[in-house]
């Protein structure tokens, strides 16, 4: 069953508190919803660790949250700028010319791209090619650049570039 | 990673838990304003006041427009970053940009007045009219800068970069209030630029220096 928001608000005006019981049903409710939540945006091997890091987030910001707001908004609000930082180090990798292995399930994959799919095509088509060659289908940077026709430091270009506009993209959301 | 792991780490923060006292933007605001009465105070004391002010007089009309209009600036850029501290998804924080739009009134009166009287703008522009009002903004701000910064150090900003900026706009604007109580020129031109200039000197401050620092 899905967490909803007045139990949720509760548990972590408990969890202020110190209640550690409270808090540790919270995390759970957190993890489940956090699975969701990532699971639409970044590719499946990389949604456990970001999982966690969003959970260390909460941990660390728990002061932060108002008790006269709503919980569900301020835990997407840490979720997506631990999102955004992910992609960023995505786009740090990509300007090192390092790049990741593919994917290994194909329909988790699938899945993992529609929400993606949506940003790419806010993109120039050359700098989404490249991130979804490279970032998305493991493609090596030699490859890519087979693929699309464009030269392997236009790709690297292209990645770096697109990656920074994404995070753009969804810090203005 | 796996489910077990993420059990692991549920545990263990569960097990550090300790009470914390939410943070209340009314809290972090009563800094903001010790800040920015302590950099003006500072100012006043070491240089004092502009003459009418310490005689009891009104400022000229258009001084006085300029000095509420970025105060009005310092306000709303401080509420803003203050909001930013307090993370959610579909809270309005640019209500900073309205109050900055306003404050672009300032520059536009003064490149109008310039046009007109081309040689008294150019006397206006020189440095040594009006550098040291700029120096004096840019002290001015570090009251509010700090009390910003420390507030959104220990809050969870989502947007480093954009709230740098408006932490500077804040602290810069706050510092250009506080000189104009100082400055006894009514100069719009004199005003718009080396008043104003603390402003984007502070913001580009902000955005360089500060955002990094706000990074979690």
């Amino acid at each position: 069953m899905s967490p909803d928001e007045p139990s949720l608000a509760r548990l972590m005006a408990a969890s202020q508190r110190g209640d550690r019981a409270a808090y540790r049903a919270l995390l759970t409710d957190c993890r489940t919803w956090l699975l969701r939540y990532f699971a639409r945006r970044i590719a499946p091997h990389q949604i456990d660790d970001l999982v966690q890091e969003t959970l260390v987030s909460l941990h660390r910001k728990l002061a932060t949250w108002d008790s006269g707001r709503p919980f569900l908004p301020w835990l997407a609000a840490i979720a997506r700028y631990r999102w955004i930082d992910a992609l960023r180090r995505q786009r740090d990798e990509a300007e090192l010319g390092d790049h990741d292995a593919a994917v290994a399930a194909e329909d988790e994959a699938v899945h993992a791209r529609l929400s993606l799919d949506h940003l790419l095509t806010r993109l120039p088509p050359g700098q989404a090619q490249a991130i979804t060659l490279v970032k998305i289908e493991g493609a090596s940077i030699a490859e890519a650049a087979n693929i699309s026709g464009q030269s392997e430091s236009l790709v690297k270009v292209n990645i770096h570039r697109g990656l920074k506009t994404l995070a753009g993209l969804v810090e203005s959301e | 990673m796996s489910d077990a792991s993420i059990d692991e780490l549920i545990e263990g923060l569960a097990g550090e838990l300790k009470p914390v006292r939410p943070r209340r933007v009314l809290r972090g605001g009563l800094w903001v304003a010790a800040g920015w009465i302590a950099g003006g105070a500072l100012l006043l004391w070491l240089f004092g006041m502009r003459h009418d002010l310490a005689a009891g007089e009104p400022m000229a009309p258009l001084p006085m427009l300029a000095f509420w209009l970025i105060v009005a600036l310092a306000l709303a850029a401080s509420w803003s970053a203050l909001r930013m501290g307090l993370p959610g998804v579909g809270r309005d924080y640019g209500g900073w940009r309205w109050a900055g739009l306003a404050a672009l009134a300032l520059p536009l009166t003064a490149l109008i007045i310039g046009l007109g009287d081309s040689h008294g703008a150019l006397t206006e522009m020189r440095p040594d009219h009006g550098m040291r009002c700029t120096l004096d903004g840019l002290i001015a701000g570090v009251g509010v800068g700090a009390a910003l910064f420390a507030w959104l150090k220990g809050g969870a900003p989502t947007s480093p970069a954009r709230a740098g900026w408006v932490v500077g706009i804040a602290a810069g604007a706050a510092g250009a209030a506080a000189v104009a109580l100082r400055c006894s020129s009514n100069d719009m031109i004199h005003i718009a630029l080396w008043h104003g200039l603390a402003i984007p000197l502070w913001a580009v401050a902000g955005r360089v220096l500060l955002a990094p620092l706000l990074r979690w």
